[in-house]
């Protein structure tokens, strides 16, 4: 009973703290263009892939339409992490100048209070463009669609948000111990928004075991979207992960959050 | 400069891990062709690897700083000196430059291993490509120093930068050359500054260019020089009057 009324309020708290935020965020009127900045930065990779397709027509026998729903999956499902955990990059400042002293002394889980300490506006450009991008593919693509598929479409973009959050959180818990964490996080994210949009099979074997099981890169999109297009042939890896892309996504976000949890005991103030 | 060296590493990644996708990607749309409109597979390579490190060093020189001396209220004490601003700006993005370019020397190879590279085309090719870079930087810089007189309007300009950049990036033909293009926009691409910057000067390195349009791209790239250079004169004298001091 104390357990579920400390999660009833850690909720409230967190909800309070968001709405707080967000409040902050819309004095300023101009903050409302970051939306347009974060569109701008998706919808440039995918002209990119479009002017492409327009001369070439495929990409390892996949359509400029098919591609574009590959996209729309991989960038609704980063907008679904983005928008609760882009403080994240902001850790290690936080870290470095002493500031998570702050999160320690007062009631509520640290990355609870890190995650709601700013509302990023930026971050609804890339759920906007992602579902924007996934439901005018979704008219274009030849999928069965049943209540089955549909399901497993819904499991896939949160299961890719947790894979993607958790890479994330892993690599920003090492903060604690070696105080810079931001440019590798920020190389992370580049190679989740770039090498992420395309077919994994245009990628040599070895590259693909590396984008599977240790980046776990292909189950953010590749993975679904290959089973509901059928295009599972040309894969160093086994075309059967794609069922299991949400549990997978459980699994390393479980992981990931531990981990983060057994690396914030190592933090050392600045002593200010 | 050098003390931020996060940020250059993150730069650097970021631009070989560019040049790794578009060989890969490059290498997949070919899909066992040797050449596509009669350029080769290792031409395009090569096309993207120049690029990429050429508009990597022109993002980086190019940031001016006045948003920032905006910002800070310094601005009041850059006015005081004997010479005008944007010749300052021209200067501090001229040191940055110079320290880009043991950066670059070091980035070089790590390229040559990630994309591909191979000598100008003839020697011809490769004067021309020194004297349509030199030209190249000209314009980067001018575009930079322009938008960074914006802070005099509006206080955050980092958003606009982001955005600059990237459809620069993209209208420069650096990850699409021109040639690639459907033909609407080859022609909004051709008439604006920014594929001055990368498709010129590597178009004329690779020798896809004959030597008369060769020659007649970088007068293009003057003129966009001077008509940038006139730009940059109107545009400082409207900022003058919106001077704000911060904190001053």
């Amino acid at each position: 009973m104390g357990r579920l009324r400390r999660l009833v309020r850690t909720v409230k708290v967190t909800g309070a703290l968001l709405r707080a935020a967000l409040r902050a965020e819309l004095q300023y009127r101009a903050n409302l263009f970051v939306v347009c900045v974060g569109l701008v930065y998706q919808g440039s990779g995918f002209a990119f892939i479009w002017v492409v397709l327009d001369r070439f027509e495929t990409i390892a026998g996949w359509s400029t339409a098919e591609v574009a729903f590959l996209y729309g999956l991989r960038l609704t499902a980063h907008g679904l992490w983005v928008v609760p955990f882009n403080r994240l990059l902001e850790l290690d400042i936080t870290v470095r100048q002493g500031e998570f002293d702050r999160y320690l002394i007062r009631p509520l889980h640290p990355l609870l209070q890190l995650l709601t300490s700013r509302f990023w506006l930026g971050s609804f450009g890339d759920i906007i463009g992602g579902v924007t991008i996934l439901g005018v593919a979704l008219t274009l693509v030849d999928v069965h669609w049943s209540p089955v598929t549909v399901v497993y479409l819904l499991l896939a973009l949160v299961g890719g948000a947790l894979v993607e959050s958790a890479v994330q959180l892993l690599i920003s818990s090492f903060t604690f111990r070696i105080l810079s964490t931001r440019p590798l996080q920020v190389a992370t994210d580049t190679v989740f928004n770039t090498f992420g949009n395309y077919p994994l099979s245009i990628f040599r074997g070895a590259w693909q075991w590396l984008m599977t099981f240790v980046l776990p890169l292909a189950f953010v999109a590749y993975l679904p979207a290959s089973l509901l297009l059928d295009h599972t042939g040309g894969l160093a890896v086994p075309a059967e992960l794609a069922y299991v892309t949400f549990p997978v996504g459980v699994v390393w976000f479980g992981v990931a959050w531990w981990v983060w949890d057994r690396q914030a005991r190592h933090y050392q103030s600045t002593g200010h | 400069m050098l003390v931020y060296r996060a940020n250059y590493v993150t730069s650097i990644i970021g631009a070989l891990l560019q040049i790794l996708l578009l060989k890969v990607v490059w290498t997949a749309v070919y899909a066992g062709r040797d050449e596509v409109d009669g350029v080769e597979l290792s031409t395009m390579v090569a096309y993207v690897t120049l690029s990429s490190l050429q508009m990597w060093f022109l993002m980086q020189s190019s940031t001016s700083m006045v948003p920032e001396r905006v910002r800070e209220g310094k601005i009041a004490a850059d006015l005081l000196r004997p010479i005008g601003l944007l010749e300052q700006t021209f200067a501090g993005q001229l040191g940055r430059a110079c320290v880009m370019l043991p950066l670059a020397a070091m980035v070089l190879p790590l390229a040559l291993i990630v994309g591909d590279m191979r000598p100008p085309a003839s020697l011809a090719a490769g004067v021309g490509y020194l004297v349509s870079l030199v030209l190249a930087i000209a314009i980067a810089l001018l575009i930079g120093a322009i938008l960074g007189l914006i802070a005099f309007w509006t206080l955050e300009v980092r958003g606009i930068l982001f955005v600059y950049r990237h459809i620069s990036q993209f209208l420069s033909g650096a990850l699409v050359p021109l040639w690639f293009m459907p033909d609407w926009l080859r022609l909004l691409a051709e008439m604006l500054p920014f594929q001055a910057v990368a498709a010129t000067p590597v178009s004329i390195y690779l020798g896809r260019l004959s030597s008369d349009s060769a020659v007649r791209a970088i007068a293009l790239q003057a003129m966009w020089v001077i008509l940038l250079y006139v730009v940059g004169r109107i545009v400082w004298r409207g900022a003058l009057r919106k001077v704000v001091i911060q904190g001053g």
